[in-house]
């Protein structure tokens, strides 16, 4: 076996170069790899091929708002950056607030999270409701990959051996609806797997027709669930009791949870009539969402640009 | 492979020549004697091995010592010397928070990055910032109290 290297770039420039030439895994917080390699207490952990260390690379570690008016998110920018950062997007700030626990946020971060490609990880549920893409550089250019394809199945993702995920951008945001909605259902409140976590987003039309709805949903299949089909039954129609329920059989068609599949399908059912429900009564709160805890209607946050 | 890695460790320069793959709680409690790192579940979840990376709590289980090369990493040796530390270490006495001991050292250092940031915590908000760290003996309680105890004494040392 060839020997196990691994290197620290200081600039992203020398990390393309690295990853041209070598078949190496890039380490960016080490709350997936470090875990899923390790052995036992006091021991190394043990990879099967060189490693990359990225965590630390400036170039990856920017927040900011594009000319096209979208959030771009550097990959190696931390949940706890991610939760705390005025420019993200409100559904992303609310999957990364939830991981792990405050520890944890201040190293896992979005790049590692989409490339482990797991049908549990918190971030990829609204990064397929708001349109995000992924950008992947390597030494001969760039490439962008809306994320819903760059994770092709479970565990497995649209990346060549000499490409890095170099940032997250995302499109759309709260403020291209009139309503949102967010809920993670875990065990506790910290350190919780996603049971199922679903997001949301809905905009009317002048004449009260839905001119856009969005529903994503987390730990329901072997990838995160997202179908334009499924939203277009709602498309310029006004919401009606029947209506709902007619989404809400088209969407449950589309999961497959397999482990408790009918405690999450009767939640998925009940998160999307609830908010189907309540929006349509266009309550004076943007957030939709009554359980106790962490998330309250209200008014997110605004965004500054 | 062994790799020169140079970071700054409680406050000093330090260099070591190790492979960076190692974890850095290992390259903490073996090579530096810092023994106050403990390992709970090596998964990230339980906060025993929490230090401060940058100013930030990260649990050094997951993180392999390469990434803290030219970064600065600060132990409960090192916090329990602060104003702030001493007094949390102080309050966590007074409190009877302690009972195996063996979270604690993690718990300290969550106290501290809460109170740095928010000097007049609510209790909701003492409970999230020690979230990621698991406690097996009190049941929490005595520890949220010290944290209380430990915010009012230190009223001027947060709010700096």
């Amino acid at each position: 076996m060839e020997e196990v290297k691994t290197y620290i770039p200081s600039t992203l420039k020398e990390a393309l170069e690295i990853k041209s030439k070598v078949d190496c895994i890039a380490l960016a917080g080490g709350s997936d790899l470090m875990v899923a390699h390790k052995r036992t207490l006091g021991l190394t952990p043990k990879f099967d091929k060189s490693v990359m260390i990225i965590r630390n690379l400036k170039e990856l570690r920017n927040i900011y708002i594009n000319e096209r008016g979208e959030c771009c998110i550097g990959s190696c920018c931390t949940s706890a950056e991610i939760a705390e950062s005025p420019l993200c997007p409100w559904h992303l700030r609310q999957a990364a607030s939830r991981m792990g626990a405050v520890g944890l946020r201040n190293s896992a971060t979005i790049g590692g999270n989409i490339a482990n490609a797991s049908p549990k990880g918190d971030t990829p549920g609204p990064l397929y409701l708001l349109d995000a893409r992924v950008k992947l550089s390597s030494v001969d250019g760039e490439r962008e990959v809306p994320v819903s394809d760059f994770i092709i199945k479970f565990r497995t993702i649209d990346l060549r051996s000499d490409e890095l995920i170099t940032e997250i951008i995302v499109p759309l945001s709260e403020d291209d609806f009139d309503y949102i909605f967010w809920h993670k259902v875990g065990t506790r409140k910290a350190n919780a797997i996603s049971k199922i976590t679903l997001s949301q987003a809905i905009k009317f039309n002048k004449d009260d027709t839905v001119g856009d709805y969005r529903v994503s949903a987390t730990a329901t299949g072997a990838k995160t669930n997202r179908s334009r089909d499924v939203e277009s039954i709602l498309i310029g129609k006004k919401i009606t009791p029947e209506l709902i329920e007619d989404v809400i059989k088209a969407f449950d068609a589309v999961i497959s949870p397999r482990a408790m599949p009918e405690f999450r399908r009767e939640a998925t059912r009940r998160m999307i009539r609830r908010f189907l429900t309540e929006s349509s009564k266009h309550p004076k709160d943007k957030v939709i969402d009554t359980y106790d805890g962490y998330h309250v209607t209200g008014q997110p946050e605004p965004r500054r640009k | 492979m062994d790799t020169k890695l140079t970071f700054k460790l409680n406050g000093r320069s330090v260099s070591i020549n190790t492979d960076p793959l190692r974890r850095l709680l290992d390259v903490l409690r073996e090579d530096f004697k810092l023994t106050g790192v403990k390992e709970g579940c090596s998964e990230g979840e339980c906060g025993a091995c929490s230090v401060l990376l940058n100013g930030r709590m990260v649990t050094s289980c997951i993180i392999p010592v390469g990434a803290v090369d030219g970064q600065e990493v600060m132990t409960i040796e090192g916090v329990s010397e602060t104003e702030g530390g001493k007094l949390i270490v102080e309050a966590f006495a007074d409190g009877g928070a302690v009972q195996c001991g063996f979270c604690i050292p993690g718990m300290v250092i969550a106290a501290y990055c809460l109170l740095k940031s928010n000097p007049e915590p609510t209790e909701d908000e003492i409970r999230l910032g020690i979230s990621g760290n698991i406690c097996r003996c009190t049941g929490y309680d005595l520890i949220v109290e010290s944290i209380k105890l430990a915010a009012k004494r230190g009223e001027k040392i947060w709010k700096k």
